[in-house]
């Protein structure tokens, strides 16, 4: 009987429309020098995903940087892989998106849940200090996902760097190494503290991994495989006035192979 | 451009603005297509890449590769489950073709009486449009569809509707449009004057055309109407050559009547089948057809007892001056049109 209670919650759980995640997918983690490979953006969730052809409409910045510099993704519009680039030299290439402001809309009842699964408690807490548990959420979204690629060894790319996104999530340890994984969450370019960050194996659904931020907005991830691993984070502030919403909401992630 | 256009179209630009005050997702590679056809199906074409969607019922990494499709039509299960197909809120549980192309093909009969059209997909984490007709509606995610209501002209006909309509085409099929059949039924009425051998005739043509319009329509006999239709045009020549040899009602009459019946049985199921039966009520159509067929040929009987045989039946010139000339003009008519359609 517990047993079916327990499928039960988990089919509910799972047919609830929520907002979804967003990474990049290469056809490689693993390029070779010179090698053309295709930088595939994905929705959905637990890792599982739907293509997102190129729309130069939502596109804020899509660039990769790699030991020569930075440079465009570039595409065919309308088009899922949305991005091409060649690796042109060895060692790390990151690649980078950020999403123009996309309106979403949810019930009630589905953003409270959707607060609780992404740890902004904090966001909940403020709606019921001013009543407004009931109200529907309308919120502007962005994007802004990377994806580490190693080529062989070298330096290449440093994966410290931030991008410069408005909330992004930093690596400190190189993630495509087996050492534990530091990353540092930055929102406008300040450390963010008590973030919950999730990384979960693209193959493996059990490992997964949730924890918050420190005072110095950093998190060490023990990933205890290896593989593809999808590390993400929501960060959510009150949207400014005429904005025509109540809340804005980020999503990092950030995607590699270990 | 009738109301019901200019209604359609302006329903049209309210879904388009109601899709664009929804929230969204960004926008997948998903394709939804609804058709409603006059036949009172559903037909509803998702296209998508089958390698996402092998890994959402798989729950394991699927990657793109060519012919991946096939593997789909092992979880029509899946597939059917989460698609939610509903008319005025009840679900039909439609059947699944995985077609070429990324096309997954939802499909079955639009039920009676139904209530607007909705539909929701479980299997995309994506934004994508629903296409219905000219109108077209942003769906994010697995939300559901606004309502569309469907023309009355889709919906399948209801009883009353199908009785009426197969009816009257079963009767206008003798009156007007059989003269074939006005003849042959004339030519029975014409052998005597006496009601039971007419009645004896109408009875066995009736049982004998019921038992092969319902066999021919249900496929269990088929002759081709090369054979069937000269047969039709020879068994009225029969008839009415046989109103001047005689007018007594011979045993063997009775059964080439019913012969004859069969025949012109089959030539109704030819008709009918073109016109087409509605899936919904077959059975009520077939019958209300043949019962609209036999009040064609009482109709027929009925005409000619009226016109002529109430008042003249009983004169001496009845036969020779009427019945005779009659049956030969029948019966010639008959031969030609066997000649005729033998070619």
């Amino acid at each position: 009987m517990k047993r079916i209670a327990v499928i039960v919650a988990l089919a509910a759980q799972a047919s609830i429309a929520r907002a979804h995640d967003f990474w990049i997918e290469p056809s490689t983690f693993r390029p070779s020098t010179g090698q053309l490979i295709t930088a595939s953006l994905r929705v959905g969730q637990e890792f599982i995903g739907d293509p997102v052809p190129r729309n130069t409409q939502f596109i804020d910045s899509f660039t990769f940087r790699q030991a020569s510099g930075e440079k465009e993704v570039v595409g065919m519009e309308n088009r899922d892989p949305a991005g091409y680039l060649r690796v042109d030299s060895p060692g790390l290439t990151v690649i980078g998106y950020r999403s123009k402001a996309n309106p979403l809309s949810l019930d009630a009842a589905k953003f409270e849940q959707f607060l609780k699964q992404e740890g902004l408690e904090r966001i909940s807490a403020i709606r019921a200090q001013r009543h407004e548990t009931a109200k529907p959420d309308r919120e502007n979204f962005y994007r802004f996902a990377k994806a580490v690629l190693r080529n062989g060894d070298g330096k290449g790319a440093r994966f410290d760097q931030p991008f410069g996104y408005r909330f992004e999530i930093v690596p400190e340890t190189d993630p495509t190494s087996n050492a534990p994984l530091r990353v540092r969450l930055l929102f406008e370019g300040k450390p963010l503290e008590g973030a919950l960050v999730i990384a979960m194996h693209r193959d493996d659904p059990t490992a997964r991994i949730q924890m918050r931020s420190d005072k110095s907005g950093r998190v060490k991830l023990d990933l205890p495989k290896n593989g593809v691993w999808l590390v993400k984070s929501v960060q959510m502030v009150a949207a400014p006035a005429g904005s025509n919403a109540d809340w804005e909401s980020m999503w990092a992630s950030l995607t590699f192979e270990r | 451009m009738g109301i019901a256009h200019l209604r359609a179209l302006t329903g049209g630009a309210l879904l388009l603005l109601l899709a664009s005050a929804a929230a969204a997702h960004e926008i997948g590679t998903t394709q939804v297509t609804a058709r409603f056809n006059r036949d009172h199906t559903y037909e509803i074409d998702v296209v998508t890449g089958p390698a996402s969607l092998l890994t959402k019922i798989e729950h394991r990494r699927i990657n793109p590769a060519p012919n991946l499709q096939p593997l789909l039509q092992l979880h029509e299960k899946e597939l059917a489950g989460a698609a939610e197909i509903r008319f005025g809120g009840r679900r039909v549980q439609p059947e699944v073709t995985v077609l070429p192309n990324d096309t997954i093909r939802f499909h079955g009969e639009i039920p009676r009486n139904a209530g607007p059209f909705t539909w929701r997909w479980g299997l995309t984490f994506s934004s994508y449009a629903l296409t219905i007709g000219p109108q077209q509606q942003w769906l994010d995610a697995d939300a559901t569809s606004s309502p569309y209501p469907l023309s009355r002209e889709l919906l399948p006909p209801s009883r009353t509707d199908v009785i009426r309509q197969y009816l009257v085409l079963g009767f206008t099929h003798i009156v007007p449009g059989g003269l074939d059949h006005i003849l042959f039924v004339l030519g029975i009425f014409l052998l005597s004057t006496k009601l039971r051998p007419v009645l004896t005739q109408v009875t066995a043509f009736t049982i004998a055309h019921s038992i092969t319009l319902g066999m021919t329509i249900y496929g269990l006999v088929s002759v081709s109407p090369r054979i069937v239709e000269p047969m039709i045009a020879l068994s009225i020549a029969y008839v009415a050559i046989e109103n001047i040899t005689t007018s007594h009602l011979k045993p063997w009459r009775v059964a080439i009547v019913f012969g004859f019946g069969l025949l012109h049985g089959m030539g109704f199921a030819g008709v009918l089948k073109e016109l087409g039966l509605p899936r919904s009520e077959f059975l009520t159509a077939l019958i209300t057809f043949n019962a609209g067929v036999e009040l064609g040929q009482l109709a027929v009987i009925g005409s000619a007892f009226l016109l002529i045989a109430c008042w003249a039946r009983t004169r001496p010139w009845y036969r020779p001056r009427f019945v005779v000339p009659a049956s030969a003009v029948i019966a010639a008519t008959g031969i030609f049109w066997t000649v005729q359609r033998l070619i």
